[in-house]
């Protein structure tokens, strides 16, 4: 036994399971949504609809009642928004593809990926755009023996600057846009720089001391794999 | 790289020219395009065809009559426009260059 309905589909009148009911409109509302982006899209809904009632006719010769395989079949036919997606029906660009970027200018961070104590002095090179953080270490331990409270600012700033954390984070710090694609690129590299320390420790993969450096280099949910 | 999808790009590229080209023949409704193009395996849903004439007709190149119909509810006719017929046109000649050149650059490949 099963519920039906009586419904109006393209001008046809049918009397329709409540399942196969429930079935044609979850499809009807999947291509008004995929259509909805695009001009006349209530007037691509209703031709389908018209062609839809049109084939369930043909189908359903002299029977009374639309069931399930019925709606199945005519679906089939139509096909998934998905399927004439690639044919005929271009889809306007999407607005989220491409140029959504947020522009947050340069910011202070440590880069604790480069440190030698806490990342300060990598991270004011990279604000500064110096190329190597060597020199604004030696500008720090000199400044420590002629003026004496560089080490003082030191720890200052190791405690207020926050630590680059997020691949958007290294690219705020270096003055770069955060989009999409540098975030890809920053991502990247970092695989990149990752695969070297490990083909690097895999040479020299002999004794405890190795080890270490591995569980050292590795992110903590990988400790347990070793 | 996905043969299906270079099939489907090929035949997207050439679906408007053949819609055209058989409404311009005779008036023609929604079913009976589907019913050549299928002939010619030009699409393989039907649901294909809805959004482009939608889009042709937008763009001008198309317009629809409401007709009666024996069976059922009236039915939408689609003839071309003036525009239309010289869109038609200068599709066939650049689909005519087109046959040549991929003839020419293709003719020394044996199957």
């Amino acid at each position: 036994m099963n519920k039906i309905l009586n419904i109006n589909l393209g001008g046809y009148p049918f009397t329709i399971d409540d399942d196969a009911y429930q079935h044609l409109s979850g499809y009807l509302n999947t291509l008004r949504k995929h259509f909805s982006s695009s001009e006349g899209s209530e007037e691509i809904t209703s031709d389908i609809e018209a062609r839809m009632a049109e084939l369930l006719v043909e189908r359903l010769d002299n029977r009374q009642i639309v069931s399930m395989p019925d709606i199945e079949g005519v679906i089939d036919i139509m096909g998934k928004p998905e399927d004439f997606g690639a044919e005929g029906f271009s889809e306007p660009a999407s607005a989220a593809q491409g140029e959504e970027e947020y522009q947050t200018g340069k910011r202070l961070f440590r880069d604790t990926e480069n440190k030698v104590v806490g990342g300060v002095c990598s991270g004011l090179s990279a604000y500064f755009g110096i190329e190597d953080p060597i020199w604004m270490r030696v500008a720090f331990v000199v400044a420590f023996f002629t003026i004496g409270f560089s080490l003082l600012i030191y720890i200052i700033l190791l405690f207020i600057v926050p630590e680059a954390k997020t691949a958007s984070d290294r690219l705020a710090m270096k003055g770069k846009k955060v989009n999409i694609k540098n975030i890809a690129k920053q991502i990247e590299d970092e695989i990149d720089n990752f695969g070297e320390t490990i083909s690097n420790l895999g040479n020299d993969f002999s004794g405890q001391e190795s080890k270490k450096k591995i569980l050292k280099a590795l992110p903590p949910a990988e400790h347990e794999m070793l | 790289m996905k043969l299906e999808n270079t099939k489907a790009q090929m035949r997207k590229g050439v679906l408007e020219l053949c819609i055209l080209s058989i409404i311009a023949e005779k008036e023609a409704y929604p079913s009976d395009i589907i019913g050549k193009l299928k002939e010619a395996e030009l699409i393989v849903v039907e649901g294909t065809l809805y959004p482009l004439l939608t889009r042709l007709k937008n763009a001008g190149l198309l317009h629809y009559n409401w007709k009666e119909s024996r069976s059922g509810p009236p039915r939408k006719y689609y003839h071309l426009t003036d525009e239309g017929q010289s869109f038609l046109g200068e599709l066939q000649n650049t689909w005519e260059t087109l046959v040549n050149a991929v003839g020419q650059t293709t003719k020394n490949i044996k199957s």
